[in-house]
């Protein structure tokens, strides 16, 4: 009977095949072309929960990755790193340059966790949102982001207005949405992709009160996926909204990730056993990795962050007598002393600690991160001065030394050798430990202990950059910045002149202040910030006040965040590509392929990709915009 | 009784019927004399076990050569970062190699070495802690356990310290001092010495109303007396055991602190610190051995500590003896 | 018994509300920076202030003090501010509670089963075979430090492959009852030793007696000696600490859950200590404590009520 029926099914088939093509269709000549890829449904494991979804209100990049799925923006990223419409349909700006007026896409709607339909998304949702995210009783990480721009929104959060008509931001008709801002911000766009400017239904936030976010039940989607499980500490599902305005771009129908404390440790195990779709692949374990022939086929490089960390020299020491401050503070500001240390380390060897297989890959040689912004279809990292820092390296051993021995013959008699450098370091985790050893070790051993005696100094997790860089208690610390919008100017924030940082108004040098009593740096970003009209000459005097902060070594820059190693079946470059905002964390566009992507593969995806985006930015560019 | 005795009482007996006998330290001594020694039993019966001779020899050769690994020839520095001559980069996971007997960990520094360096420091910690435990300890349970009118006020505050997570107190500690040895060291003292005190209070309330010393307190022995010669023997011994047993419950405890993050600074080698580290890379086969060296090592001085103090608790219990 | 008993209530309580008291004050001497977490420079100061006002962090330490207990006379145990933002205590740990306790007393169980039968069976082996292995067992668990051997079992038996699937699985999943039996197993293990070397040693001291030599005497068989008298003597010992640590079950394993992925209430307090979760941080320390104490409190009257002899109102025993 079996062999019977599978002899027949091929020409059951082949009728049914003739049949239809007999029977005259509408479509028939027409097939819908489905853009919709084949996919596999995602399962991973995480290690750090989050604590609420209320995307109003938290700033924690692993918090807003829910809302990242779940609701839309305004506007989106795509691959490539353009933006696209997404919730708005088109936008104007006023000639002046402060408002901006966005269409609404009809017939977009919000549902519950469960699916069902709730409310259409309207222009209205983003005023009510506003209007919870500056209520200062809900304690919003991110307000200062939206009341930074917004007209008089700082005024409302700080009660010094009660009228909220008087904010910038009004639902003009059920579609038209209207932002006036408190001055002509270039890189605006970008801003509304993140957090505070995403939408809210606000009869549903009276509703839910001071539970919105705090479990999938308490908020609306209108994204992509539906979070319609979440068991804290255990797991979260997605589900595809199949209702999304964009349906046809989500490939993956769902997502599992399962909670685990020891996550990082367990995962690649759990990789090989196929039991999760991708897995961070240790820095310790990597080398073994790479020497098995079937596992090296799986791992592939992860992408690096916007996150720039760089070695920072204090300005300001308030650090106890025992590492002596007033003998640090006469050796920081000497310029060869800087120059010394900024060309005597060897980052590559510290970087070894956190990627021991390709450690240029994380490698920074500017304060801003490559690929971060462009202007006229140039990395802004290659724009003026910074071109020569970005196409070199710092580390040079021959120079340091040189710079050593002037620094010495300088500081003769004036200070005391060997010159105690504090080096507070987090002793949370390992990495940051391991590092500071080496870079003491390697230092020492190059520039010689009777000039440096680097002295490592642990700091418990609790409070710890408030009792270290914060306090000024360091003399040099591996100290962090991520940008809060796309733009230059926010990675000037940490040395402008009431920074937290490194305090360069305090030096000594009197070639660093002007007559008018602010510092050179501080004219230099003065001048940049006013450029609002003229982009490319904007980021020119941008990297220009970048380029003097590295020409005079306050800090030695050093990596970008992100980075490692992974083994995952996600497809890299298909996400949508942003530095800044939620876009980068959506799954939008994905696929889980059968099998991981292996180095080289990746390095050809990757190039393929960097071609892709610089003739994207180009085509923009000769656009217009 | 003899004549004379009789005689005595008699003459007495008009005084008064009872009175207190003066204490003949001698007549005790002769009434109470016998060749049983206590300490002598107690020793004969613990050197007798083979396997306490083995743990004993294994233990001491442990502690000694942890002590001067440092002086003998051909040793490295445990956190010396060992560089390659080729790259000029660290020698990271290096698996062992006549070079790098134990391999090399995660940032090239000798496993060999920084094992050794660890097990001074935890075996430091533990000894200094238990020390603590035994005098602090002691102290408040000997309080505790004998002036009656405390006693309600100190289990009251000894319910009231025990319910506090020891995690705060060592938070607090940790971001007042900084991570250190000293934080370590102060923050187990802090807590360690409260189980001691339990045990020997509740050991005096056991002891001290038992019939000998009931039977001693009549014959007019001075309370000095009775506690070195009633009750401490019999409190030396458990609270050696005690001591003994406290090293591998500190190391434990060290492991359990580095495990939620309150450890030791990981530049300061420690058997808690190895044991996390080896932890992050257990997951790979090639590098298991960072995890597996580190814990036979500890396993190594905890089973013995364990063996010995349980071993010593048997041969000085002088029901035992014979 | 009643009167003895309401007085051993108040105590509790007056311990509690030190405990509580305490612990409230230790934690308002943590910095300010840990309420903030990682955002901390991107804040404006205005917008810090609102957050501590949120968290009811600005009024002076008294004010809170108070504010606390109002609202925990009325039964309330307040609303996470940092763990989980704005979610009642009760809703976090009533979720969490149900998988402690179950893994819990299915250990308490365990171990009570195998410790108890591993020691009587020792006891009576004294000196053979398997009285060696046995204790070589209990040795090896009591010195080792639990995080060491948990690892390993996890690591290698978690390894074991039948037709190329592994028995069992890394991590617990409710829905997979062969994930429920590792963490079983770990969590007894150091049950069971105790257990065992207790049992041990008590029935060692116990046969000698001279109540066993007349039982034997009278020609009671070695079951009923055991059942009638050795086992429910030894019953009474256990009693008292029994109560506390079935109650205690709810605050669960940190080692164990943390490895296994089980969302209980293991480290819950440790987590919550970390993040500076004050409101969290009060209410576990308070069940903890009160459970605790009332648990040894209970053990006395059980205690109480297995062996005549022992009259609270006098008992001047261990606590």
């Amino acid at each position: 009977m079996k062999r019977v029926l599978k002899r027949l099914i091929p020409v059951l088939l082949m009728a049914v095949v003739l049949l239809a093509g007999c029977t005259p269709t509408e479509e028939s000549d027409t097939p819908p072309e489905s853009k919709l890829k084949e996919s596999g449904d995602v399962y991973n494991l995480y290690s750090g929960e989050i604590t609420t979804i209320n995307y109003l209100v938290t700033s924690t990049t692993a918090e807003f990755s829910v809302a990242a799925n779940a609701v839309d923006c305004l506007v989106e990223y795509d691959h490539l790193g353009i933006v696209r419409p997404a919730l708005a349909e088109s936008w104007e700006v006023s000639d002046d340059g402060l408002v901006w007026t966005f269409k609404i896409r009809e017939g977009v709607k919000w549902y519950t966790y469960q699916g069902e339909e709730y409310a259409d998304v309207t222009a209205q949702d983003w005023v009510d949102a506003a209007r919870y995210l500056l209520n200062p009783d809900n304690a919003s990480a991110t307000a200062n982001i939206f009341y930074s721009v917004v007209e008089n929104a700082e005024e409302y959060y700080n009660g010094e207005i009660d009228d909220f008509e008087q904010v910038g931001v009004k639902a003009r008709d059920t579609y038209t949405l209207e932002y006036t801002l408190k001055q002509p911000v270039p890189y605006f766009l970008s801003m509304l992709t993140y957090c505070p400017f995403m939408p809210a239904n606000g009869k549903f936030l009276e509703e839910v009160g001071d539970q919105f976010g705090t479990d999938h039940t308490n908020i609306l989607y209108c994204g992509a996926y539906i979070l319609t499980e979440w068991r804290h500490q255990d797991e979260r599902i997605y589900e595809k909204n199949e209702n999304y305005w964009d349906a046809d771009n989500i490939h993956i129908k769902k997502i599992v990730s399962r909670y685990n404390k020891e996550a990082s440790t367990l995962a690649p195990e759990m990789f090989l056993r196929g039991e999760i779709t991708g897995a961070t692949i240790p820095t310790a374990s990597l080398d073994e990795w790479m020497d098995d022939p079937e596992k090296s086929k799986m791992v592939r490089p992860a992408e690096t962050s916007f996150y720039s960390y760089w070695y920072t020299f204090n300005f300001d020491p308030h650090f106890p007598d025992e590492y002596e401050p007033e003998n640090w503070k006469i050796a920081v500001n000497n310029k060869n002393f800087r120059k010394a240390i900024f060309h005597g380390l060897d980052r590559i060897s510290a970087l070894l600690t956190l990627d021991p297989y390709e450690p240029e890959r994380m490698l920074s040689n500017t304060i801003s991160p490559k690929n971060f912004v462009a202007a006229g279809g140039k990395d802004y990292t290659m724009i003026g001065d910074l071109a020569k820092w970005t196409t070199g390296d710092s580390f040079d051993p021959d120079l340091a030394l040189e710079y050593r021995d002037n620094a010495k013959a300088e500081l003769e008699g004036k200070a005391k050798f060997p010159i105690k450098v504090m080096m507070p370091y987090n002793t949370s985790g390992t990495q940051w430990a391991n590092e500071a050893q080496v870079v003491e070790q390697q230092l020492e051993s190059l520039l010689g202990e009777d000039f440096i005696d680097i002295i490592p100094v642990g700091f418990p997790p609790t409070g710890f950059l408030n009792a270290t860089r914060r306090a000024g208690n360091y003399a040099l610390q591996n100290c962090n910045w991520g940008p809060d919008y796309a733009d230059p100017e926010t990675y000037t924030e940490p040395f402008y002149p009431d920074g937290t940082y490194n305090w360069p108004e305090k030096a000594t040098d009197p070639a660093y202040f002007l007559e008018d009593g602010r510092t050179v740096y501080q004219k230099m970003v003065d001048d940049a910030k006013a450029e609002v009209i003229d982009i490319e000459r904007r980021y020119e005097l941008f990297a220009a006040a970048e380029a003097y902060v590295i020409e005079e070594a306050w800090v030695i820059p050093f990596r970008v965040g992100g980075g490692g190693y992974v083994a995952t079946k996600l497809e890299p470059f298909a996400s949508p590509y942003a530095p800044f905002g939620v876009s980068s964390l959506q799954y939008k566009g994905q696929i889980v392929m059968e099998e991981p992507m292996g180095m080289e593969e990746y390095k050809a995806a990757q190039a393929k990709w960097e071609k892709d985006r610089t003739a994207a930015l180009e085509a923009e560019a000769a656009a217009g915009r | 009784m003899s004549q004379k005795e009789l005689q005595v009482i008699q003459a007495i007996e008009d005084e008064a019927l009872f009175t207190f006998a003066e204490f003949d330290p001698e007549a005790a001594e002769r009434v109470g004399y016998s060749d049983y020694s206590y300490w002598g039993s107690t020793l004969k019966i613990f050197f007798k076990n083979k396997t306490v001779i083995f743990f004993l020899i294994l233990m001491a050769s442990l502690i000694l050569f942890a002590t001067i690994q440092p002086y003998l020839p051909n040793q490295k520095s445990s956190t010396k970062i060992h560089v390659s001559p080729v790259t000029g980069h660290p020698l990271q996971n290096q698996e062992p190699s006549k070079e790098h007997w134990f391999g090399t960990n995660v940032i090239g520094q000798d496993l060999w070495a920084r094992i050794w360096s660890g097990t001074r420091t935890s075996l430091l910690i533990a000894i200094i802690v238990g020390i603590w435990e035994v005098c602090f300890g002691i102290f408040i349970g000997a309080i505790w356990g004998y002036v009656r009118q405390l006693d309600a006020f100190m289990t009251e505050a000894y319910n009231v310290i025990n319910n506090i997570p020891t995690t705060i107190l060592l938070m607090l500690l940790a971001y007042i001092l900084r991570p250190s040895f000293r934080t370590m060291v102060i923050a187990m003292c802090a807590t360690g010495w409260l189980g001691m005190a339990r045990f020997v209070r509740n050991q005096i309330v056991i002891i001290r109303d038992r019939e000998y010393n009931l039977a001693s307190r009549c014959l007019g022995t001075p309370t000095s007396r009775i506690i070195t010669k009633n009750l401490l023997p019999y409190l030396v011994s458990v609270i050696v055991m005690r001591i003994a047993l406290s090293i591998p419950g500190t190391i434990g405890w060290e492991v359990f602190l580095t495990y939620i993050g309150l450890g030791l600074p990981i530049d300061t080698p420690s058997l808690g610190n190895l044991l996390n580290e080896g932890r992050q890379v257990m997951m790979a086969p090639a590098l298991r051995y960072q995890l597996i060296f580190p814990a036979v090592v500890l396993s190594v001085i905890t089973i013995s500590f364990y063996v010995l103090g349980n071993a010593f608790a048997d041969a000085s219990d002088p029901r035992n003896h014979y | 018994m009643l009167k003895y008993s309401l007085k051993r209530l108040l105590q509790s309580l007056i311990t509690v509300f030190i405990v509580i008291t305490l612990v409230f004050l230790l934690m308002r001497l943590l910095p300010e920076e840990g309420y903030f977490g990682d955002g901390y420079d991107k804040l404006t100061p205005e917008q810090r202030e609102n957050i501590l006002r949120k968290f009811g962090l600005l009024d002076p330490w008294y004010v809170q003090l108070k504010n606390f207990y109002s609202s925990l006379l009325k039964g309330d145990l307040g609303k996470s501010i940092i763990y989980r933002p704005d979610v009642p205590v009760i809703d976090i740990i009533k979720l969490k509670i149900p998988y402690s306790m179950t893994f819990g007393l299915a250990a308490i169980a365990v171990s009570l089963l195998f410790g108890l039968s591993m020691g009587i069976h020792t006891a009576r082996n004294k000196g053979r075979f398997w009285d060696k292995i046995w204790s070589g067992y209990v040795v090896f668990i009591n010195a080792v430090p639990a995080a060491v051997y948990l690892l390993f079992i996890q690591l290698y038996i978690t390894g074991l492959k039948y037709k190329g699937r592994s028995i069992f699985p890394m991590l617990f999943n409710r829905h997979n009852p062969r994930s429920w039996i590792l963490p079983l197993i770990s969590m007894s293990l150091g049950g069971i030793a105790g257990y065992a070397l207790w049992m041990r040693r008590y029935m060692v001291d116990q046969l000698n007696q001279d109540y066993i030599r007349l039982a034997r005497a009278k020609g009671m068989s070695e079951k009923q000696i055991m059942v009638k008298h050795v086992m429910r003597n030894a019953f009474v010992p256990m009693a008292q600490y029994l109560p506390a640590s079935i109650l205690l079950t709810i605050s669960g394993s940190i080692y164990i859950e943390s490895l296994y992925s089980i969302p209980g209430m293991g480290g819950l307090l440790v987590d919550v200590i970390q993040r500076q979760d004050n409101v969290m941080v009060q209410a576990l320390v308070l069940i903890y404590s009160s459970l605790g104490i009332w648990g040894l409190f209970l053990g006395d009257l059980l205690m109480a009520i297995f062996d005549p002899r022992i009259r609270l109102e006098k008992k001047e025993g261990a606590r």
